[in-house]
């Protein structure tokens, strides 16, 4: 490629200023030297040095303290302004390796969520932000609301059910519920944010510490990507949080929301950038016919177009969402209930194009789509695997439904 | 709807097979594969738990001598009026349980089929090669070595290039065939086949169908190198290496039919290739509608099972009906090649035939892929999770609309006999 992923896809990288251009550079150094470098060993030795590889970025680097307030010993992104830059510096990492963008996505939805209610909580932020300046690499993950089982009324979250619940308990509060499935990495998670119903079964989030007791862990799951952060589901018995670690309120949810879209929209937008420029290898270097460069094939080169199109798109989708989140870049601000329709609505389609940049690509490349050797079917797991968590359930449809409510006044659905 | 079986199908076109032999491989499948296919992905190099199941498939219930005349004690499908219809409800039983184990079976078929199907019957290399297949009850595989490194679906190209890229040679020296070469990709390669179906060149860079030699190979021949097999998304039963031939002998008589019959012979295998992928993903989405039919029966949405919310039965509503859609074109285009030695058919080698056939593959499958991420993103956070089977096909079913040339040689094939196009 002698245009690089800057000028194709990186139109709106100018607006960034003070340290987000060089945070973003040594994320893009990292996933070079680290992980793209050595992409063969990397896939051979996956398992093994996943970690090692994310420790380098998160610990040596530093981007576990990216989004930990300044007053905390962090670097202070985890304010709204700044969610366009971490965005960016999810993408780098996506580029390289979905899971490691996912752990460093959920941790800072963490601590973007703690600090926005961190009003009357100090020693929650500073206790989290404590473990995570400790030389370990933490993990966060969220159970969110989704499927509830026919036949049990739940408590809703526009329309998804509530599976967990919390109730006042002495000083502070238990939560209960069987076989939640979490984003990610219930085998491994450090802390949970939790989406409960309170006892009036409104939602709200409970920040769960992995070693609290009543936690049960349930059986590693076998999954199509972001294998190496090893799900599985959680079982909360009687599991006694402190007050501090419950966020009320109607504003709470939606945030979590919002933020996981565009964050995790940042990873698999790397992703998909990533394997633009497997793809743009493959049809440089492969002929068709005896002797025509694969992209020199006109509809070869429309399905190339077709790819570039979505991750464009996707990029410009994913920029203006950032925008909106950080509201004194809005051209209009919107409230809680537009900001998280607008997220949810963005959200899937991105998810939606990068999976069909991916597979219109995958066209090409035959049996090097599908072959571990050449890294384009990592990419295909791994972002149909964050689309499919983050849609929760229902494919497209209760987002569908998020947006009739919000844009038509829907009351009934 | 009470069961997947009743996706449409036309009664008429059945195979006097199909009722019993449906009975005994599902019977197969569901006491031997399905319990045991979650765990198939990590056998995907030893084949511990995948090679007993074949034995049994093929070698116990004996489909592998399915194509062979009675008198070599096969079953004498390749010489009956319903081979591309048998093929279809074997593929599709299989699919449904496992579409990697399906195209192993079916690939065995593939270069047997060069020297079966009429008018290309070479008596002499069926009694060669039947005992091999019909002698035993351990599973026999055969490949078909089509794919070069510098070509890639060139080879299944012929309508086009007439085998002007291969770089596989055939040297006849004396009564033998020298061949030397490099293959990758072949089902059933990585150490499986017993026996290769091997295109090569005898005049390299020639478009005269002529030179385009079909050769047997058998896989312990002196010269023949095999790599171990490539680590692929999905597909575990299916292994895939590389092949080296290096002044590999083998008698002239190993060559199925000769200058210009062996193209015409091998042309056949597309078709019939391209019939098998189709059942291979019908069986697969059969399967996806049971487990998607559990799912949105069970859970629920605003408190109301799935599949009684008017948005998501939109959805679900589309997926099966394409299931329907999808399994009437299959059974049509394993009746195009039926119907090919009749006065109302068309020979398998026909632009038309070979044109409409990969129309409807190229169209299921895009319908495959498409449904099956949209049926992972139904299941949410459950879609992922290999315990629902979804993500298995998922991840399979993309490998059949990629492999023989995948979807754009379809779609030139396609243009080419409806556009009448001349230079694609």
């Amino acid at each position: 490629m002698n245009k690089g992923l800057d000028y194709l896809f990186g139109i709106t990288a100018g607006d960034r200023d003070g340290d987000a251009p060089g945070v973003i550079s040594l994320a893009r150094q990292w996933a070079a030297k680290e992980v793209i470098g050595n992409r063969l060993d990397y896939q051979r030795n996956y398992a093994a040095l996943f970690e090692d590889k994310a420790r380098v970025l998160a610990l040596n680097m530093g981007l576990q303290r990216l989004a930990i307030p300044v007053d905390q010993g962090g670097f202070g992104w985890h304010g709204p302004d700044h969610a366009a830059d971490i965005a960016a510096v999810l993408s780098e990492v996506g580029r390289a390796d979905s899971s490691t963008g996912v752990i460093l996505a959920l941790n800072y939805v963490l601590f973007s969520v703690l600090t926005r209610f961190s009003e009357g909580r100090p020693r929650l932020v500073e206790a989290v932000a404590t473990s995570y300046l400790e030389d370990e690499l933490k993990i966060a993950s969220c159970i969110l609301p989704g499927p509830g089982s026919a036949g049990e009324e739940t408590p809703l979250f526009k329309g998804r059910s509530i599976l967990a619940r919390v109730k006042a308990h002495e000083n502070g509060f238990v939560i209960s519920g069987a076989d939640l499935r979490p984003f990610a990495a219930g085998l491994k998670a450090d802390l949970f944010l939790v989406v409960c119903a309170d006892e009036r079964g409104r939602p709200c989030i409970a920040v769960v510490p992995g070693d609290a007791p009543g936690i049960e862990r349930g059986r590693g799951l076998l999954t199509t990507g972001l294998s190496v952060l090893a799900n599985a589901d959680i079982s909360f018995v009687e599991t006694e949080i402190k007050q501090e670690n419950l966020i009320q309120g109607p504003e709470a949810v939606p945030l979590l929301f919002t933020l996981l879209n565009l964050f995790l929209g940042g990873v698999s937008l790397g992703a998909g950038m990533n394997f633009f420029e497997i793809l743009l290898d493959w049809s440089d270097s492969r002929i068709i016919c005896g002797s025509t460069p694969l992209k020199e094939n006109p509809l070869c080169a429309s399905v190339l177009a077709d790819a570039a199109e979505e991750i464009a798109c996707s990029r410009l989708l994913l920029d203006g969402l950032a925008r909106l989140v950080s509201p004194c870049r809005s051209v209009q601000p919107l409230d809680t209930e537009g900001l998280y329709t607008y997220a949810v609505m963005i959200g899937a389609r991105v998810q939606q194009s990068i999976m069909r940049a991916i597979n219109r690509g995958m066209e090409l490349m035959g049996s090097a789509g599908y072959a571990k050797e050449w890294h384009a079917e990592k990419h295909w797991r791994d972002v149909k695997t964050i689309q499919s968590l983050l849609c929760g359930m229902g494919a497209e449809a209760p987002a569908k439904m998020d947006t009739a409510r919000f844009f038509c006044d829907c009351k009934e659905i | 709807m009470d069961h997947f079986d009743e996706f449409s199908r036309p009664l008429e076109y059945l195979s006097p097979m199909d009722r019993h032999l449906r009975s005994v491989l599902r019977r197969f499948i569901e006491q031997e594969v399905m319990p045991v296919r979650r765990q198939y992905d990590e056998d995907w190099k030893e084949h511990a738990l995948i090679e007993p199941a074949f034995d049994r498939l093929m070698g116990e219930l004996g489909l592998q001598k399915a194509l062979f005349p009675q008198e070599y004690g096969g079953w004498g499908i390749a010489g009956s009026d319903y081979i591309f219809r048998f093929a279809y409800l074997l593929c599709e039983e299989l699919g449904r349980a496992d579409t990697g184990m399906a195209v192993a079976l079916a690939v065995t078929f593939w270069p047997l089929l060069v020297i079966h199907l009429e008018p290309y019957v070479n008596k002499r290399l069926i009694a060669e090669f039947a005992p091999l297949f019909c002698g035993t009850n351990k599973a026999m595989f055969a490949a078909n070595a089509m794919t070069e490194p510098q070509g890639g679906s060139d080879i299944e190209n012929m309508g086009l290039l007439k085998g002007r890229t291969i770089r596989t040679t055939a040297r006849l020296e004396g009564d033998e065939w020298v061949i030397n070469g490099h293959k990758l990709w072949p089902t059933n390669s990585g150490g499986v086949a017993r026996l290769f179906g091997v295109p090569c060149t005898t005049r390299p860079g020639s478009s005269d169908i002529d030179d385009f030699a079909f050769i047997f190979v058998p896989a312990d021949a002196k010269g023949v190198t095999q790599g171990g097999p490539y680590e692929k998304s999905g597909m575990a039963a299916d292994k895939n290496g590389d092949i080296w031939f290096d002044d590999v002998r083998v008698p002239v008589w190993y060559r199925a039919h000769g200058p210009g019959r062996d193209a015409e012979a091998f042309y056949q295998l597309i078709p019939f290739g391209q019939v098998a992928s189709i059942a291979f993903l019908t069986g697969a989405m059969m399967n996806m509608y049971e487990r998607l039919y559990e799912f949105v029966s069970t859970r629920t949405y605003r408190n109301r099972p799935l599949k009684e919310n008017p948005a998501v039965a939109g959805i679900i509503g589309r997926i099966a009906g394409d299931i329907d859609i999808c399994r009437i074109l299959g059974h049509e285009a394993a009746m195009m090649g039926d119907r090919r030695n009749t006065p109302y058919g068309l020979p398998l080698i026909s632009e038309e035939l070979v044109g409409k056939i990969r129309n409807i593959k190229d169209f299921v499958s895009d319908r495959a892929v498409e449904n099956l991420g949209k049926v992972m993103d139904v299941l949410g956070c459950y879609g992922p999770d290999r315990d629902w089977d979804i993500e298995k096909h998922w991840r399979d079913i993309k490998i059949i609309q990629l492999w023989m040339g995948g979807k754009q040689l379809c779609q030139m094939e396609s243009a080419r006999y409806f556009f009448n196009c001349e230079t694609l």
